[in-house]
């Protein structure tokens, strides 16, 4: 089903509006009244990150005349693997800055808005407000609620993709649709899975190209809901398969009995950074990596294991730690094989995982098993920065 | 008899995209899943603790809830990666 265009069009197009924008205009279903609504239309991007990259500069190709940018972070070197916006000159700049710079070079027709900042639960409906539809773009769960639940409360339409791997989803979900179409993210996701059981990008890695695959349905479907042509997404689910090489579409329909959105929530609690098992465990058992640095310098007996996968042991190590990873201990299968005689050290990559496994050790009887707060990310920044970090 | 699809990691656990699975006229949502983790083992008994379940297109709130014969259980694991 159709939906009607989101966006009133401009006055008029530009002699120069008319010359950029020509392989739009020429299309029936685009022509100049659908080139006019771009024009008008404003569209607000959350991270300029895999996502917001090819999305922001599509966007802006296509000549959205407005694009909001809400981005905190800045830009690291394992960033240029996928995130095309930026480049190796961006480095240490602020994302949303070198964002801005990029949609320039490719349209400075387009007006850039930077938010600076962390989405949250304080700032999201005022900057929600001003926008036509909003593009989710994120890289965690909890902004992914927030961003539903603002977009919910406004009555606004957003597009959401997210990535893992080789795999995309991609959707539109807008509560408030005409002709009682409404749909929102928990109609598809009611509930946060579990914390520690879903691996974030930086855990389990991601293909740098399937951001532009599934960025590009999201422009798509964007344009065609700022001109209202073509057959919107909302309502399905698009999973997309790059090794299958596959495109499947689920259909959704709307949770009769889902609860109504009435506020915002504290969404980092409501998803659980990490479950409270394991930041009960973690609580008194945390030691620092300078800490582990100095019982490895003063000679004492303790065993070393780094709870990461093996491909992430490759990257880089500390010195004399012993692989097993996480969920073999959480399964009991490893525990077998830990040292019994001597005080054990959990580590992984920023802390998580290993209080998840430090939890399990705990009830499994290893009172004494401590885990390093940071993981080998904090090892190379404080005890050895020659090691590369990922 | 319902049919089971599976998606991303879940696909990935099963082995196969989708299966007719025959459980009871009147079993539910939780035994459904009993059956598929019973057939498919460990892996994908650990992809189902963190899954979406849709029940002809609607998203499962109560496992409890009964299946229709011939209604269509997708399997849906979550990201978030952006």
């Amino acid at each position: 089903m159709s939906l009607p265009p989101l966006v009133e069009p401009a006055a008029e197009l530009t002699k120069e509006e008319v010359v950029r924008y020509s392989r739009h205009l020429i299309i029936p279903e685009v022509g100049m009244v659908g080139q006019k609504r771009l024009k008008n239309a404003k569209v607000l991007v959350i991270g300029a990150g895999g996502l917001g990259s090819p999305a922001l500069l599509y966007l802006a190709a296509a000549g959205v005349g407005t694009l909001g940018i809400v981005e905190f972070d800045e830009v690291d070197e394992s960033n240029l693997q996928r995130q095309v916006i930026h480049g190796q000159s961006d480095i240490g700049r602020p994302k949303g800055e070198s964002a801005r710079d990029s949609i320039r070079e490719i349209n400075p027709l387009v007006e850039v808005k930077l938010y600076q900042l962390r989405l949250d639960s304080s700032n999201a409906l005022d900057i929600f407000r001003d926008y036509d539809l909003i593009l989710d773009g994120t890289d965690n769960f909890a902004t992914r609620y927030l961003v539903n639940d603002a977009a919910v409360l406004l009555g606004k339409p957003y597009v959401w993709g997210s990535i893992f791997r080789f795999e995309g989803q991609a959707s539109v979900f807008w509560a408030d649709a005409p002709g009682g179409q409404g749909l929102q993210y928990r109609d598809l996701y009611p509930e946060p899975p579990p914390p520690g059981m879903v691996p974030s990008c930086a855990e389990g890695g991601v293909l740098g190209v399937l951001c532009a695959s599934i960025g590009s349905i999201m422009v798509t479907e964007a344009i065609k809901l700022i001109t209202g042509i073509g057959e919107p997404l909302l309502g399905r689910l698009v999973v997309y398969d790059a090794l299958e090489m596959s495109y499947r579409t689920i259909k959704i329909r709307r949770d009769p009995t889902g609860d109504p959105i009435t506020e915002l929530i504290d969404y980092a609690e409501f998803c659980g950074a990490v479950s409270d098992d394991a930041a009960t465990a973690a609580a008194d058992s945390t030691i620092t990596a300078r800490e582990l640095k100095e019982m490895i310098d003063s000679g004492k007996d303790f065993a070393l294991i780094d709870v990461r996968e093996p491909n992430e042991y490759e990257i880089v190590r500390i010195p004399g730690s012993i692989l097993i990873p996480k969920d073999r201990i959480l399964s009991g299968e490893a525990l077998s094989e830990l040292p019994q005689d001597k005080p054990l050290v959990l580590h992984c990559k920023s802390g998580q995982r290993s209080a998840e496994a430090l939890a399990a050790l705990h009830k499994a009887g290893f009172r004494d098993a401590v885990h390093v707060g940071g993981g080998v990310l904090a090892w190379a920044k404080q005890v050895d920065p020659s090691l590369p970090v990922y | 008899m319902v049919t089971v699809r599976y998606f991303a990691a879940a696909r990935a656990a099963a082995g196969l995209p989708s299966e007719r699975v025959d459980i009871g006229d009147d079993a539910t949502v939780a035994d459904a899943l009993d059956a598929i983790a019973a057939r498919h083992g460990v892996e994908l008994h650990k992809v189902l603790g963190a899954c979406s379940f849709l029940v002809d297109s609607v998203a499962v709130r109560d496992r409890a809830m009964p299946l229709r014969p011939g209604a269509e259980l997708d399997v849906l694991p979550p990201f978030a990666g952006g």
